[in-house]
């Protein structure tokens, strides 16, 4: 046994979770991160994680429940049998993080607390102050160091994945650079897991951290894995505009009372509180007098874009509107929102409470991913049945292996043997949407459940033959050099003349974002996405021809963004080829060309494959809806056919 | 793996040496030592010599103020040479612990770098005054020590401490002569002024951090609030060691030493528990020697 | 005993001049060891910039105020939102994170000048980069985890207190970014990781030791965790300067986990002396 390895890139929670699952399972781990996994973009996370609880399910809630919502919240785009289990599962990893020591919230009687989250009518959602993904990451780094220190689990941090090593079929290593001293090689593993998470920066400026390029699921992708959804990005309809980056502001700022406007006269340059109350434009309560200001993220989204772009009455002439809470009593919003308020006073310097907050909605989330594949469990209805009422009796019970089959070895493997992908680089779970408050828990799960499967392929699959230790060297230095390659040609265009923006990475990676985001982000339209296209092309030449400002052999950061510009382009097309191909709106897509959802044509899952040239090309895969019947995603409109809208008050009443 | 300090220290393939195997000890101790017995010694001996300003005891009606003070110190400092085996109490009770108190110190002090120019914090400026009181106080408390207990005569503006005319000699010393406060008295005086006031800085602020160290004061709260109490004692401390040195520094050592002469008979039986060497010992204003070549 | 701390929301400031340009002069070092250099860069400063922002302008735009042409700036960052840790870095002196350093805040004037040096107690990788491996490496020394009986389903963690969950909250938000031990007097310089052993683990680290040996399951490890903080470079090598929890930018009670250290080894002791 000692002679098989499993290499994970990436440490976030998918990738520490699969790595303590594999470590503890008996094999050693190799892991790989950009940075020092507790530095993961998963420390982002705020609002929490869902999972069916004791107090939910004496409400009428109930794993099967929570199935469906996040079903219906991905608007039928996910195969259903994994999300079924991922959500049988869930409560299970709460009581697992739990006993690894998460500080969740407590209730007075020390109980784990909940809070309500959107998507849900039930408080399923735990949380550990406002920075869950934060202690989630920490707990599970905790565990891993301690089989670093046991030897099980060697890190290699600051390691960058460059591409995977494949050899007879199957994928038997990688190549990674060390981005301190420059060093390129190969490590041979008989499993590889991708836990590389999202693909932010790929519209420049995202709520994503600074190393969420994307750029090693694209270089997976190039070699061969196909990708899917990538059409499917969400974009949070509240971040606060940052010359950086775009950083999250919790929807509860709504949720407690906060108004959204712009004044009414275009180009009004008056302080906010000059500006009397008949001469503001509440757009969202003029044109959803119902739910006013809390309308559901993606319309929230679409009507602040509206306004901003298309009208171009943004505050200031600027893509931003006003988050209001100054009317409300400071110290209650201190007591209720003390955290996030405190994140806008520091990054802003304007204190919230007497000033309106300038927001913007922001890319936040990639639903899209590696295209994965699994083994249906047992549970299979003889049709699919209609949405789930809250209370009614779930049509069967939580135990595992209902949903996936517990340790089957191509559970979330990619179309590439022995290549797998967790986390937000798995494309499995979300459909066409995430609901709040999922993410952590598929990441989660995906560790724990399919790190399971990643162990028995490795004994039982093709490596059990044929361990990687044993390969001749052959398709490893082959890797190795044209790795070393690209990186000489990148350094050798070094030239201390002038610089040329045309050809300069930064700027090139620059545009991409402001195209990306132009075109690719909250309203889409046919011919804006051909001429997107169009661009990224012409990105892709000038690309070729980058030039770099550093030939440094130690430690060159230039290097490792300018070669990942070229994989954020070939990522760049494959979503706006996705959002082309993709001709209805679906969730977080929204084409004003095709402003309804067509299940008859596009309840299919986008795959797109990489050819030779790094050019893509799409098909519609068909997708597992044998559990639920589609149906409308309307959200308590007047005309949804749940008539859940008097049911939320009972629930909500009876948690603390 | 459990590992010890020690065997930490192997398992690194460190060779251990006997500062790292006592580690937790000798910084426990170094810490004890500075309150027990070094800081009560502290507080007890400003209280003697600060009586020469406040004294009253065995005062009798119609004493001067002079009178009261001298008589009091006189009678303090009788009664510590009174003591049995005093030179054994001084040697393990004092010396001994000062010196380990000071060396350990040192070498503590020597493995910070002060950074109070980037972090101007009131605490930060607190840990730096420690150590700097702390070097000063070692040569302080060695110039005091030798020149007015163990006699070094030769080091400059030393003068010869008698405990027969404890207030004298000491204001002689002080004074830097028997004319009153001159050039030399200053540069003494000043010295005491200043090394005294950073010995009770340290003293204080070494109480407050002993508190944290032994685990004490653990909230935030606690430790403000003991603050307080150091704070208010090294105040206190602090009159007491400004009052001896002025109240040395300005006394009248004529005087001084006839009340002096007339302690033994005015307080019938006192000289009989002074040690002999010390009854033998002729006393005068001209005790003070000649400065060192 | 305590002033306000230093990193404290800033008050309402003066305000900047829009459209201006600032000056950055970074100290360099162009690898571990190598000799450090001053270079100063003209940034023009666009609404919300931080220090982040300009270093991704002067990426974009290496050339110095002397028109001379250069390489990027190197740096470390992550999240930009103040909770990875990673953008650490002194700035005019003072140790802290560079995402949440606003330009407006600090230099609202035309010409205004900011400096960026890396930190001083790690050793420089490149430029403002450091390696801080040494923290990580202190984790498992303090034996930094609750050591469950693995990662299956084994039912739920203990319940615990609110008051409890508050107090390991806090000190569970330490983000590892080494602020701590920048502006500690007592926290040196270790280039060997040889010593990393016996060097002093810091503020952070006996913090986390503390947030460990408050957990019900954690607690098994806490002779452990006494017992490597009883000996060099554990809790005895701290000065009571304070400075760690002036700078924490989470606002870690950080003196108040000194003193629990100090109190639970000064228990541990005892009772080691008199049980054997």
């Amino acid at each position: 046994m000692s002679q098989h390895r499993v290499i994970v890139v990436g440490g976030g929670l998918a990738g520490l979770a699969a790595a303590a699952r594999v470590a503890e399972a008996g094999l050693p781990v190799d892991l790989f991160s950009l940075v020092p996994v507790k530095r993961s973009h998963s420390v982002c996370a705020q609002g929490g994680i869902n999972a069916c609880n004791e107090v939910a399910r004496q409400q009428g809630y109930s794993e099967y429940e929570h199935f469906d919502e996040t079903i219906y919240g991905g608007d039928f785009l996910a195969d259903q049998h994994p999300v079924l289990e991922m959500a049988n599962m869930a409560p299970r990893i709460i009581d697992l993080l739990d006993r690894m020591g998460v500080p969740f919230n407590r209730t007075s009687e020390g109980q784990r607390d909940l809070r309500l989250f959107g998507g849900s009518l039930f408080k399923r959602t735990h949380f550990a102050g406002a920075t869950t993904g934060q202690q989630l990451l920490y707990a599970l780094d905790e565990q891993v160091r301690r089989g670093e220190s046991e030897g099980k689990i060697t890190k290699y941090e600051f390691w960058e994945f460059l591409w995977p090593v494949q050899h007879d079929g199957r994928c038997v290593g990688i190549v990674a650079q060390d981005m301190r001293t420059m060093q390129i090689r190969a490590f041979r593993a008989d499993a590889v897991v991708m836990a590389t998470g999202g693909c932010g920066l790929v519209f420049g400026k995202s709520t994503n951290s600074i190393i969420c390029t994307g750029a090693a699921a694209a270089r997976c992708y190039q070699a061969g894995v196909w990708y899917a959804n990538p059409e499917m990005i969400q974009v949070h309809p509240t971040a606060i505009p940052g010359a950086d980056k775009l950083r999250l502001m919790s929807e509860s700022a709504r949720g407690e009372g906060g108004r959204v406007w712009v004044p009414r006269k275009k180009g009004d340059s008056r302080p906010p509180h000059d500006i009397p109350e008949p001469e503001r434009w509440y757009f969202l309560e003029e044109k959803y007098p119902a739910y006013g200001n809390i309308v559901p993220r993606d319309i929230a989204t679409r009507e602040i874009f509206d306004v901003c772009v298309n009208q171009g009455m943004g505050v200031d002439g600027k893509n931003q509107v006003y988050l209001d809470l100054s009317h409300m009593d400071a110290d209650y919003l201190t007591r209720k929102l003390g955290g996030i308020l405190e994140i806008y006073e520091k990054f802003v310097g304007e204190d919230p409470r007497h000033v309106p907050m300038k927001i913007f909605p922001a890319v936040h989330y990639s639903m899209g991913g590696l295209w994965t594949q699994y083994v249906k469990g047992s549970y299979a209805p003889a049709a699919p049945l209609p949405k789930h009422k809250s209370g009614a009796r779930p049509p069967l019970g939580a135990e595992p292996g209902q949903g996936m089959q517990p340790g089957a070895p191509t559970n979330m493997m990619t179309n590439m043997p022995g290549l797998y992908a967790f986390g937000e680089v798995n494309f499995a779970y979300h459909g066409a949407n995430r609901l709040g408050a999922n993410a952590l828990l598929s990441c989660i799960f995906d560790g724990v459940f399919c790190g399971q499967s990643v162990v028995n392929f490795v004994r039982d699959g093709a490596p059990g033959k044929a361990p990687a230790a044993g390969l001749p060297a052959g398709p490893y230095d082959q890797v190795v050099q044209g790795e070393s390659d690209k990186v000489a040609r990148l350094l050798s265009s070094v030239s201390k003349g002038a610089a040329d923006p045309a050809t300069n990475p930064y700027i090139i990676g620059m545009e991409l974002g402001e195209e990306m985001t132009a075109a690719c982000t909250v309203v889409r339209t046919g011919p804006r996405l051909e001429q997107c296209l169009r661009k990224i092309a012409d990105f892709r030449q000038r690309y070729a021809a980058a030039v770099l400002a550093d030939d440094a052999a130690w430690s060159n950061q230039a290097l490792g963004y300018a070669r990942a510009v070229g994989d954020m382009i070939a990522l760049a097309e494959a979503i706006a080829k996705g959002a082309l191909t993709r001709c209805e709106s679906r969730g977080a897509h929204y084409r004003t060309d095709f402003p309804e959802r067509d299940d008859a044509r596009f309840m299919k899952t986008t795959v797109a494959r990489c050819d030779a040239a790094g050019g893509s090309s799409l098909t519609l895969e068909p997708i597992d809806a044998s559990l639920i019947a589609p149906t409308a995603r309307t959200y308590g409109k007047k005309d949804d056919a749940h008539g859940k809208k008097d049911a939320p008050k009972a629930a909500m009443a009876g948690v603390s | 793996m459990f590992l010890s300090p020690a065997e930490r220290c192997v398992h690194v393939g460190k060779t251990i040496g006997f500062l790292e195997r006592n580690h937790f000890l000798l910084r426990r101790l170094h810490s004890l030592t500075g309150i027990i017995p070094i800081g009560a010694f502290l507080i007890v001996h400003l209280t003697t010599n600060s009586s020469i300003v406040w004294g009253a005891i065995n005062a009798q009606k119609g004493d001067t103020p002079l009178a009261r003070g001298v008589n009091t110190f006189q009678h303090e400092v009788a009664f510590i040479h009174s003591l049995p085996f005093l030179i054994l109490i001084e040697v393990f009770g004092l010396w001994l612990p000062i010196a380990f108190h000071a060396v350990l110190g040192v070498y503590y002090a020597r493995t910070g770098s002060m950074n109070t120019a980037r972090y101007p914090y009131q605490g930060n400026r607190r840990y730096a005054l420690q150590r700097l009181s702390g070097y000063a106080g070692i040569l302080f408390i060695f110039y005091h020590v030798a020149t007015l207990r163990w006699g070094w005569t030769w080091l400059p503006y030393s003068s010869i401490f008698n405990a027969r005319n404890a207030a004298s000699t000491t204001a002689l010393a002080l004074q830097g002569g028997t004319e009153g406060l001159q050039f030399d008295g200053v540069v003494v005086s000043l010295s005491y002024m200043i090394g005294v006031s950073l010995l009770v800085f340290h003293f204080a602020n070494g109480l407050w951090t002993a508190a944290i160290t032994w685990g004490l004061t653990v909230s935030a709260a606690a430790q403000r609030r003991w603050g307080y109490i150091c704070a208010t004692l090294g105040v206190v401390l602090m009159a007491m060691a400004w009052m001896s040195v002025i109240g040395f520094a300005t006394l009248n050592a004529a005087d001084a030493t006839r009340i002096e002469i007339g302690t033994p008979s005015t307080h019938a039986g006192r000289g009989a528990e002074l040690a002999p060497e010390l009854t033998s010992t002729q006393p005068g204003p001209d005790a003070r020697t000649p400065k060192a070549e | 005993m305590t002033s306000p701390t230093d990193n404290a929301p800033h008050a309402p400031r003066r305000a900047a001049t829009p459209g201006r340009s600032v000056i950055f002069r970074i100290l360099r070092a162009d690898g571990p060891g190598g000799a450090q250099r001053w270079e100063e860069f003209k940034v023009p400063i666009p609404a919300g910039a931080n220090v982040i922002s300009c270093l991704q302008w002067i990426a974009a735009n290496p050339v110095t105020t002397s028109g001379q042409r250069t390489t990027p700036v190197a740096w470390d960052s992550g999240c930009l939102e103040e909770v990875c840790g990673a953008c650490t870095m002194v700035i005019n002196g003072k140790v802290r994170q560079s995402c949440s350093c606003l330009i407006d805040e600090y230099a609202p004037g035309e010409g205004d000048v900011i400096t960026l040096e890396p930190m001083s107690k790690f050793p420089v990788v490149r430029d403002l980069w450091v390696d801080r491996s040494r923290m990580f490496h202190t984790l498992q020394r303090i034996k930094a985890w609750v050591p469950i009986d693995g990662t299956y389903d084994l039912g739920p963690g203990p319940a615990e207190r609110p008051a409890d969950q508050e107090t390991r909250y806090v000190l569970s938000t330490c983000m590892t970014c080494g602020c701590c031990l920048e502006a500690c007097p007592q926290y040196k310089l270790e280039r060997d990781p040889e010593n990393f052993d016996t060097a002093f683990v810091g503020a952070a680290a006996l913090s986390q030791a503390r947030l460990f040996n408050a957990h019900k399951t954690g607690r098994d490890l806490k002779p452990d965790r006494l017992e490597a903080l009883m000996g060099p470079g554990g809790v005895n090598d701290c000065g009571n300067a304070q400075n760690c929890v002036q700078v924490c930018p989470k606002h870690i009670p950080l003196t108040e986990s000194i003193a629990a250290i100090g109190r639970a080894v000064t228990i541990h002791a005892f009772a080691r002396f008199f049980r054997g």
